[in-house]
């Protein structure tokens, strides 16, 4: 990259950076009525968005192909490796709609609904949406999904669903494993310096999924310590393979809290539901990418972590929205979101 | 060669609902109707009456198509191009191709299967081979130790890895024996007492095992006959099934035959889902359609329609011109030149049709650039060879070649040599200068052109301000004309007088004045837009007109490299010498020529193209019967 765009890329992560809303502020959304949160996210992200009522896009796109529009004036300056890294990591957005499919076509959902739930992605999209709509069975589906980029990923998530049926997190949890562990294929390509730095961004991404992934299939399924630890992904920072099958080992949650490591043992002292755990550990793990962003970190990685954390962002915003529109209350809402009060 | 599109009429049609498909019908038969969305009577005519055919012929399409993949053999044209399909018609055969589509999906999903299990047999017989030349009893492996259990088979080989810790926590134990092409061969051995859990991981992992059969007590080589057996019978489930589906579909071809007809008779109304609007039993139909054509539509509408209708015809309003689409007038010579323009865009409504000043100008500067009898004939005889296949390349290609032919007889150079034929001019190697001199008129000529043609564009758009005071209208060519004109008389006889300055400054002050009036924001914005583009004008101007200089120096480039070709040939015998003519003539023709190709075509697009063309129409297409 050149001297120039190098210094361009860095001053658009500046600016990006800095409209980034954070979690306390997120949170503190909670208790404003809808109309008052878009304003706030308008006037401190300096994006116009507009709700459903005025607007035919919904707010939810809107959130999404604001956050791509700026992705890809991120990835303009990369080349080669560094550019095929970016663009498969920009591929977890259309995840989501891989699942809505492949949930929505198992349960036998009507496809105006599976289309309202699915996101526009504009150039980043790869599935074949229209088509993928149109099929009259899972299997079609299926087998059309095997021949686009995600065949890998719909193989194995096929292959769950044959084993344990219409799960929707064990299904999740296949997809998202898959993509981890091709994403952490592609470090591999990047030089030295980016792949060591955007593996510890990942890691704390790797280590939040798998400690839960791990909790779940022992604890909420009962799967065997052997099967647990098989299907979790690629190891992070702090929870290696070796770590990890020793924890597997362990009897109930709270011996599993108690064997972490630093610092996720202090982190999850005194909580023993899962779903808590899960918003604390994505706290921390975005507390890395936050320290990759405003740090020394290269651009790659520095990039990539804006992409872990305004994905975090719009995710939250949507949710958050979702609950609005539907006219939940603020306790509900925190509960859905798994904010402690 | 000025031609714009083709005068258009916006028809507005008023029918009973009843009548609606047969209007369509006899529309698209016509194929003259380019529909309109509607703006007109929005409130009183808000329902879609299209849409419910729309939304089944949609899904009947779908499942067409689908099915229609799996049939080689084309579908037999359809006599009859009229008549008018039903929705309920449409909604029969829907429900007939989706029990359809469901038995050839369910096969399908059984074909997938089946060839997932002769691939995993195939892995097997493959991971057999490697105990072939071990002289091992493998009846051992089928036999359940009360202690020890071990599984021959393979694995994906990413799945390698984690599944050898994951079996550790198991306290089994796996050996990578084999790997080829992403598959481990391996054995899984360990205490039989976590058999279940163990299969439980292996199943996770796409662990195929090797069976061995009860009966089984002999050594790999037999076993090996038997899963070729299995592989055999495997191969034969997955030919029964393939011809099950082919039987299927031969079955119902009458039914998919028909779907086919029925889709293109349905497609015109269908089509019309979002556009035709209606309440009650009223509705309302909006196009355009070209102006000589009025009489013919309302009297075929006459004849078809059932019910009373009516039908008006207006000329398009000039907040309209934008929506207007653009139907180009037909030229079998033009064709393929139209085709280049539209990849720069089309032309809008009121544009002018630059395909024929296209033609004429490419054809030229092809010619100037490469002019040689040789080359020019060679490439004439190579169009005219490609003229079954691709017509337009014919065209381009021997009109090319024939003004190649032209200036080759003007330079004097055939194949290169230059004292063959009697030049009508002289080689471009004998003036240089020359010949770029006239290059740049060439250049400024052009761009004289594009300056008349972009002021015509303005008014005929309703744009008078620009046409007289932009840089693109009559101040931008006049201050065009007296660059030439100071340019002329500085460098002829080195004068640069009041006059010239006076001529340049007038119109350049009405340019800028435009511009000022032309831009928004605040002082110092519009001051510093105002000086950018006015700066930004003179700069395009200049390098336009020297852009043209590449004429001339791809003229003086062909001479030079047929010089540097001679140059290699006389250094070589007389085999060597007609050798290397030929092969050089060869390099030249095509390299050289396809670099003047795309060179003309970048002149025509960058400094012709951008000053008076905006390609921002809209192709015309009518509403048709697709066979």
């Amino acid at each position: 990259m050149s001297g120039f765009s190098s210094d361009y890329l860095q001053t658009r992560l500046t600016i990006y950076s800095n409209r980034l809303l954070g979690f306390d502020r997120l949170v503190g959304f909670i208790q404003y009525d809808l109309e008052r949160i878009v304003a706030e996210v308008q006037e401190l992200t300096g994006h116009y968005y507009q709700l459903d009522g005025g607007n035919s896009t919904p707010i939810a796109n809107q959130l999404t192909n604001r956050a791509l529009d700026d992705f890809l004036i991120l990835v303009r300056p990369f080349s080669g490796s560094e550019r095929r890294f970016f663009y498969f990591a920009i591929r977890w957005f259309e995840l989501s709609n891989l699942k809505v499919l492949i949930r929505g076509k198992f349960s036998g959902a009507e496809t105006t609904k599976i289309e309202q739930e699915l996101i526009e992605l504009g150039q980043f999209a790869d599935l074949p949406i229209k088509k993928l709509l149109e099929t009259d069975d899972p299997y079609e589906m299926l087998r059309l999904l095997e021949t686009t980029p995600y065949a890998g990923i719909v193989r194995r998530a096929r292959h769950m669903y044959e084993e344990h049926g219409n799960d929707l997190f064990l299904l999740d949890a296949t997809i998202d494993r898959s993509f981890f562990i091709d994403l952490v294929q592609r470090t591999r390509f990047l030089q030295d310096e980016d792949a060591e730095q955007v593996s510890r961004v990942m890691g704390g991404l790797l280590d939040r999924f798998n400690l839960l992934w791990l909790l779940r299939y022992r604890f909420s399924y009962g799967l065997s310590a052997a099967k647990s630890f098989y299907l979790l992904t690629t190891t992070g920072n702090k929870l290696y393979s070796s770590e990890l099958m020793r924890l597997a080992r362990m009897g109930s949650i709270e011996e599993v809290v108690a064997a972490l490591p630093d610092p996720y043992r202090d982190l999850l002292a005194n909580i023993s539901v899962i779903a808590d755990m899960e918003m604390v550990m994505e706290y921390y793990s975005m507390s890395i990418a936050a320290t990759a962003l405003h740090g020394k970190s290269s651009l790659l990685a520095s990039s990539f972590a804006y992409i872990l954390l305004r994905e975090a962002e719009v995710r939250f915003l949507q949710a958050l929205i979702k609950g609005k529109q539907l006219e939940f209350d603020a306790g509900l809402i925190e509960q859905a979101l798994g904010v402690r009060s | 060669m000025w031609s714009s599109p083709i005068a258009m009429e916006k028809v507005s049609l008023y029918m009973v609902d009843v009548d609606a498909q047969r209007a369509a019908m006899t529309l698209a038969q016509m194929a003259v109707m380019h529909p309109l969305e509607s703006q007109a009577g929005d409130q009183e005519l808000q329902d879609y009456p299209a849409a419910p055919y729309f939304s089944v012929y949609h899904d009947l399409n779908s499942r067409f198509g689908k099915i229609a993949a799996y049939i080689e053999a084309p579908f037999e044209q359809s006599a009859t191009t009229t008549g008018i399909v039903t929705l309920d018609e449409l909604q029969g055969l829907d429900a007939q191709l989706k029990e359809l589509w469901a038995q050839v999906s369910r096969l399908e999903e059984q074909l997938r299967r089946q060839n997932e299990r002769i691939n995993a047999t195939r892995q097997l017989a493959g991971s057999l081979q490697k105990f072939s030349s071990l002289d091992l009893d493998l009846a051992r492996l089928r036999r359940r130790g009360k202690f020890l259990r071990i599984v021959v088979g393979t694995v994906p080989a990413v799945n390698f890895d984690q599944l050898k810790r994951a079996l550790s926590l198991a306290s089994y134990m796996i050996n990578r024996f084999y790997s080829s092409e992403g598959i481990d061969h391996v054995v899984v051995f360990g205490s039989s007492e976590l058999a279940e859990e163990v299969h439980d991981v292996l199943n996770s992992a796409d662990f195929r095992g090797l069976k061995i059969p009860e009966e089984f007590s002999g050594s790999p080589s037999q076993l090996q006959a038997d899963l070729n057996r299995q592989i055999a019978q495997e191969n034969k489930i997955e030919g029964e099934l393939k011809r099950e589906l082919s039987g299927l579909l031969s079955t119902h071809m009458p039914v998919l035959q028909r779907a086919h007809d029925l889709l293109i008779l349905a497609r015109p109304y269908a089509s019309l889902a979002t556009v035709l609007r209606g309440k009650g039993g009223l509705v309302f139909l909006q196009g355009w359609v070209p102006a000589r054509r009025d009489r013919e539509i309302k009297g075929k509408l006459e004849r078809d329609l059932q019910f009373p209708f009516h039908v008006e015809f207006s000329a398009p309003e000039q907040n309209e011109f934008d929506s207007v689409p653009s139907l180009l007038k037909r030229s079998w010579l033009l064709k393929p030149f139209q085709g280049l323009v539209r990849n720069f865009g089309i032309p809008s409504y009121r544009e002018i049709d630059p395909s024929g000043l296209f033609a004429l100008s490419y054809i030229f500067m092809f010619g100037m650039m490469f002019g040689d009898i040789g080359h020019g004939a060679v490439i004439v005889l190579l169009s005219l060879a490609l003229w079954r296949r691709f017509p337009g390349v014919t065209i381009v290609g021997t009109l090319a070649g024939m003004s190649s032919v032209f200036f080759g007889f003007v330079y004097g150079s055939l194949f290169g040599y230059e004292h063959v034929v009697q030049p009508l001019w002289m080689s471009p190697m004998h003036d240089p200068v020359r010949i770029l001199l006239v290059a740049v008129l060439w250049g400024a000529g052009f761009i004289l052109i594009t300056n008349l043609l972009a002021i015509r564009n303005y008014i005929a758009s309703g744009l008078p301000d620009q046409a007289l005071y932009s840089g693109k209208g009559v101040a931008g060519m006049c201050f065009y004309l007296a660059a030439c004109y100071a340019g002329f008389q500085s460098l002829a006889h080195g004068r640069f007088s009041w006059l010239e300055a006076l001529l340049l400054l007038l119109p350049m002050a009405v340019i800028l004045q435009f511009q000022w009036r032309q831009a928004e924001g605040g002082l110092m914005e519009r001051v510093l837009v105002v000086l950018i583009e006015g700066l930004e004008h003179i700069i395009s101007n200049v390098s336009g007109t020297l852009s043209f200089l590449r004429v001339a120096a791809f003229s003086l480039n062909h001479v030079a490299l047929a010089a540097a070709v001679f140059a290699i040939a006389g250094m070589m015998d007389a085999f060597g010498h007609g050798i290397t003519v030929i092969l050089g003539n060869i390099f030249i023709i095509v390299l050289e020529g396809a670099i003047v190709a795309i060179q003309c075509l970048r002149l025509e697009y960058y400094e012709g193209f951008s000053r008076f063309y905006s390609g921002k129409g809209k192709a015309f297409e009518p509403l048709k019967i697709e066979t």
